[in-house]
């Protein structure tokens, strides 16, 4: 992959097409075999989107019967909303700490795992784990075992003296939040991991040898060898846990469902909270074209700030 | 660059299908299977899980019901209590509601017109058979739409072996009896706490509903809801006095019920407001525990509890249907079928024949003598669904904020619903 990227010139494909017509024609030519690609993309992706966006823009009642267009009323309870800010602050938190932190966390264990040692394979699968259990299950051991009033992990603190008494990890918004952030970093590893070892290994060994030949130490061939190499690896595994974390429901909806208040909602949650509690379907569906219009900007901006794509 | 491109679409197509929420389509397919043959009917039946043996229960119902009635069959499907609303949601808004519901509240379908009167769904005989509070409970504008089929009360459940160590010797009655008892208990120190108090998002409209009814205030004044009155506001800073005076378990903000009726039943929680099914769990669980079940405590010791009743209704799908629902509902409340499905699922009748034949009688004789005083939610208010959830979602902040704010908070997303 990465041979291939360098073998390209930054400018434009040295092969045109031979002109107008015969343009169509091989569209034409594509078309039967790109047909079912398209029209899953416009039945599972293009249409509910739509029909998100047309919802949001009218006034449905709790049983979600259609009473006519709203204009931009939903919206504009989205603005009155007090909690809001709160949210939103959570929001960037909870999307830039997961993933920053399991994307440093993951480009340690996988130049670790890139390494020969007895017992590799075993430990390779033990790092894959975590992503077979159900992300739900996983999180409701954990709910269970920071229990104030039977779980284990209060129960083993309380014991070896680290706590006078049991505390309510899960009954509070802050350290709730920060709970759920654990585990969602927990469960973003295996992924993250795989993917920047997947890179790795696409890195030739005789590159680092020559980086050694001219004096390299292991830090630096690492800067700015190693990593410049992987940022085309580092760039899939931050926009996918972007937007798999952006819009991560059921950590944050097991660890912090019960807990009263906005404190501890992302806008994910709050979508689910004016669907569940609220019943107010039409507000939900525009706070979701926000929250779309949202992870769109971030991908846009890290894609321009960052610029993982760069090829120097 | 189209590197670039092509990741950004990517990105795009990923972030589109992960935020699209879902749809209903508009078609009003009522799969009307067999109508115009004059020989079958279908009826779709949708209802929630009460217990592990919900779901034989009715297949049996079913089952004597198909066998009385040749060419009707129905389709039964259940639901956790979880997902029984957002079901029915989509259901509605993609025009395929079932024929016959089960579920709590009926007026935001009866005022979307969705449901049958109940007269013309069974017979006026069962009709006259409920009892009259809950018909009244089921009527919306003077027409009755939901037909009352189970009902529940709070009572409080007590822990006698920790009372006693306590030094308490009755039950208390009134809320300065429960917070002297509750503190009480606390301060034993044995790591016992002394009222359990459930406002996490399960059920928090229940318990704050015992507290503001028992303080003589209400939701509603029938046409608006009141969530903002001098007795509620006084019923939550009792509750806040409760909090702060530690004669709670911690947290009760983001405590929800079912697993705190659990650490009652291991005996780390003296007192707890409990439900007819609390019995069978106490049973199942921890039959050693010495308990006993007292009136709800209320500010001045007046009788006061929380009633819940669910409904049976029937949705005007396909007027074709109406007396294969009439058949169906008549033999659901047939006395005997209708015994068996309460005393099974362990609650109280609503009928009146029900009242006198139920073997549960006994088992549930704290219960019933409070029924007469039972208050329920205004769930004929449309705007009640959403308080319900504004009091589950907010409530709990009495931990931390002062009551009158909460209180705005919730009687704000009430007037906007």
């Amino acid at each position: 992959m990465t041979a291939q990227t360098q073998t390209r010139p930054g400018g434009r494909p040295t092969r045109r097409p031979r002109g107008g017509p015969s343009r169509w024609g091989a569209l034409a030519r594509a078309l039967p075999w790109l047909g079912p690609t398209l029209v899953l993309m416009a039945g599972i992706v293009f249409f509910p989107a739509g029909y998100m966006l047309w919802t949001s823009f009218r006034d449905l009642s709790q049983f979600g019967v259609d009473n006519g267009p709203a204009g931009f009323d939903n919206y504009a309870r989205l603005l009155d909303f007090t909690a809001l800010p709160r949210v939103l602050g959570n929001t960037v938190l909870w999307v830039v700490g997961v993933v920053v932190v399991t994307v440093v966390i993951s480009l340690g264990l996988a130049q670790f795992l890139d390494k020969a040692f007895p017992g590799r394979r075993l430990v390779r699968l033990t790092i894959i784990i975590p992503w077979a259990a159900s992300v739900v299950m996983t999180t409701t051991v954990v709910y269970y075992g920071l229990d104030p009033f039977y779980g284990i992990i209060n129960t083993f603190l309380v014991d070896v003296g680290l706590l006078d008494r049991p505390y309510g990890f899960t009954r509070n918004a802050v350290p709730a939040f920060f709970t759920a952030m654990g585990i969602a970093v927990f469960v973003s590893l295996p992924f993250t991991t795989y993917t920047l070892l997947a890179g790795l290994q696409t890195i030739p060994p005789d590159i680092r040898e020559a980086a050694q030949m001219d004096g390299a130490g292991p830090w630096a061939t690492y800067r700015r060898i190693i990593l410049p190499l992987l940022r085309p690896a580092l760039a899939v595994a931050t926009i996918i846990n972007i937007i798999n974390v952006f819009n991560s429901l059921p950590i944050l909806q097991v660890i912090t469902g019960s807990i009263p208040g906005y404190n501890a909602d992302t806008t994910t949650t709050l979508i689910f909270k004016f669907i569940r509690a609220d019943r107010q379907i039409d507000t939900a569906s525009a706070l979701s074209v926000v929250n779309f219009l949202i992870v769109l900007a971030v991908i846009l901006v890290y894609l321009r700030v960052v610029r993982p794509m760069r090829e120097d | 660059m189209r590197r670039l491109v092509s990741l950004a679409a990517a990105g795009v197509a990923a972030g589109l299908t992960l935020t699209a929420c879902g749809f209903g389509g508009d078609d009003s397919g009522s799969g009307g299977d067999g109508d115009g043959d004059g020989g079958s009917t279908s009826l779709d039946l949708l209802v929630p899980q009460y217990s592990d043996g919900t779901t034989a229960l009715w297949e049996e119902i079913i089952a004597s019901f198909e066998e009385e009635n040749d060419g009707i069959t129905v389709n039964l499907e259940v639901q956790s209590w979880d997902n029984i609303n957002d079901v029915i949601r989509t259901k509605v808004q993609a025009g395929q509601a079932p024929d016959i519901l089960n579920i709590d509240a009926f007026s935001g379908f009866a005022k979307d017109d969705l449901l049958y009167p109940a007269e013309d769904v069974v017979s006026a005989e069962t009709l006259d058979d409920f009892q009259e509070s809950f018909v009244e409970n089921a009527s919306l504008d003077g027409t009755v739409y939901g037909l009352p089929m189970i009902a529940s009360a709070r009572a409080l459940f007590y822990n006698q072996d920790v009372l006693t160590q306590a030094g308490i010797t009755e039950p208390p009655a009134t809320w300065d009896d429960l917070l002297a008892a509750a503190t009480a208990v606390t301060d034993l120190g044995t790591g016992v706490y002394g009222y359990g108090m459930p406002l996490g998002s399960e059920e928090a409209q229940a318990e704050t509903s015992i507290w503001t009814f028992g303080g003589g205030g209400s939701w509603s004044d029938g046409d608006t809801i009141t969530v903002d009155t001098p007795e509620n506001l006084a019923a939550l800073e009792f509750m806040k006095t409760m909090i702060d005076a530690g004669a709670t378990q911690p947290d009760p903000g983001a405590t929800d019920r079912t697993p705190m009726l659990d650490v009652f039943v291991q005996g780390q929680i003296a007192m707890a407001v409990g439900l007819p099914p609390t019995i069978g769990q106490i049973e199942e669980r921890n039959p050693e525990l010495n308990y006993g079940i007292a009136p709800v405590p209320t500010q001045d010791g007046s009788p006061v509890t929380l009633g819940v009743a669910d409904h049976l209704m029937a949705f005007r799908n396909d007027d074709d249907k109406q007396d294969a629902i009439r058949a169906f509902l008549d033999h659901f409340f047939s006395p005997e079928v209708y015994l068996s499905f309460v005393d099974t699922e362990g609650f109280l009748p609503t009928t009146m024949s029900g009242a006198e034949g139920t073997a549960n009688a006994e088992r549930f004789a704290d219960f019933l003598a409070v029924l007469p005083d039972a208050r329920f939610y205004p769930s004929t208010n449309e705007a009640w669904a959403a308080t319900q959830g504004a009091l589950q979602t907010l409530v709990g902040q009495i931990q931390t904020q002062d009551a009158a704010s909460v209180l705005q908070q919730i009687q704000a997303s009430a007037d906007d619903a």
